[in-house]
């Protein structure tokens, strides 16, 4: 008999525990913010940032060409990401080759989206000296160029050097695709509006890498914050290493830089 | 003197003043309807334009989001060389598969041909612009006449997909063959 008392009253406690427990991680749920779906962080501390504008980092991206493959899987994420319509590219990845005679060959069969299969046709295979890829996508300039030219307010930089485009001002002028000196913007015929990479600022402010970044295999692409010292991307921009940016005599002052630039290329 | 010229009469004058104070006034009226209310409080644009951007949906997850539920996949990706290639690449975003937390479609499987093609993506030879030591390079159908398989042969038929060497490798430990892994 007092074993089975002693056995319930065990039980009791077991049973309370678990319904004490189960009522604290029930409102824990609760409490717990629903930030970005149920995925960790990518970028830390990004879920603190709630203001207009991101205070405590300063992002920048990197793209490095000696890593680049070419596999395009940044190009599918970037489709998927925001359903761009078919012939057009918020980020697209272009094949160098350079022959003996320093002739330049630059191709982008639907903008890499597809990989590259095969190799180019017009080019003798044995007379090629190099052969490279390039990942391009918006520069965000620190002195944009479209943003200058927009007579409605629609293209804008925010205070954390964003440049982002207001889709219900837009009116399709096409002002901003012409001023880019990087050929980044177009007219999306579905919105009918102008259109670029936004470096995937709704991911980025919920704490999530860009969909390319996300997805690059090699590590090509790099997103982080140049005010964390102990961030890659400050790291890289902080070594001796060959660091460009395109078309420097432009006066945009790019965000996005490449490791590895060839002349060719700028 | 002068004065005698001047015209008592001034209501071409009134009439252009009302004429344009009517135009400001209609002018100003319609700028106030037309220009949205929070414009200019950061800068030349619209203040709400930054919370539409930030609210824009959300479609490629990360491996986090897949992985919960796919334990197995997990466990055989992760251990194999493909550990750096994201779900997302080959199977597609996440929100075409999940929705509030419920399954709402399958995302499609390459197959067939299509692997092949997925593999080659990466994997080509013939396209010289990758650095040999980040990736193994296949130069096709070369690789398939020495693994002595027939040419129409789809990549995973001999690796899978997720661990390319896995079956490989068992296979090599059931003949007891230990050569050829430093070959190539």
């Amino acid at each position: 008999m007092k074993d089975i008392q002693a056995e319930i009253s065990k039980d009791r406690r077991a049973f309370i525990k678990k319904v004490l427990g189960g009522t604290i991680a029930g409102s824990l749920l609760l409490v717990i913010p629903a930030g970005a779906m149920d995925i960790p962080e990518q970028i830390a501390g990004m879920l603190e940032e709630d203001g207009p504008f991101i205070i405590k980092k300063k992002f920048a991206f990197i793209v490095d060409i000696t890593r680049c493959i070419g596999c395009g899987s940044c190009c599918v994420a970037d489709k998927n990401e925001y359903n761009v319509p078919d012939g057009n590219y918020r980020t697209w990845v272009e094949r160098y080759v350079i022959d003996v005679d320093d002739n330049v060959y630059v191709d982008s069969p639907s903008g890499g989206l597809e990989g590259y299969q095969v190799p180019r046709e017009d080019v003798a295979q044995d007379t090629i000296r190099d052969t490279f890829f390039v990942p391009k996508l918006c520069n965000m300039c620190e002195k944009p160029s479209c943003v200058q030219v927009c007579p409605v307010g629609a293209t804008y930089q925010t205070e954390d050097g964003f440049v982002l485009i207001d889709q219900k001002r837009c009116v399709a002028c096409s002002y901003c695709v012409q001023a880019c000196p990087y050929s980044v913007r177009f007219i999306n015929p579905v919105t009918k509006t102008a259109d670029k990479c936004t470096w995937c600022y709704h991911r980025v402010r919920k704490g999530l890498l860009p969909a390319c970044v996300n997805v690059c295999p090699v590590k090509a692409r790099l997103f982080g914050d140049l005010n964390d010292k102990e961030s890659e991307v400050y790291k890289i921009l902080h070594q001796p290493h060959v660091i460009s940016v395109l078309k420097p005599g432009m006066g945009n002052e790019p965000s996005l830089h490449y490791v590895g630039l060839r002349r060719e290329v700028v | 003197m002068q004065s005698n010229y001047r015209s008592k009469y001034n209501t071409h004058l009134i009439r252009i003043i009302i004429i344009l104070v009517a135009l400001a006034v209609v002018g100003l009226g319609v700028r106030a309807m037309m220009v949205p209310k929070d414009f200019g409080k950061y800068g030349h644009y619209r203040a709400g334009a930054i919370q539409d951007e930030m609210d824009r949906e959300i479609r490629n997850g990360t491996n986090a989001s897949c992985l919960p539920c796919h334990p197995y996949i997990k466990e055989m990706h992760f251990s194999g060389v493909h550990k750096t290639v994201s779900c997302e690449f080959c199977h597609g975003p996440v929100a075409d598969h999940i929705k509030d937390d419920q399954v709402i479609a399958k995302l499609p499987k390459k197959q067939g041909q299509k692997i092949k093609t997925l593999c080659l993506r990466c994997h080509n030879q013939i396209i010289r612009a990758r650095p040999k030591e980040s990736i193994k390079m296949i130069a096709m159908p070369q690789h398939l006449e020495d693994k002595k398989v027939r040419l129409d042969h789809t990549c995973d038929q001999c690796h899978n997909v997720h661990a390319p060497l896995m079956w490989v490798k068992q296979a090599r430990a059931m003949m007891g063959v230990i050569e050829e892994e430093t070959k190539q």
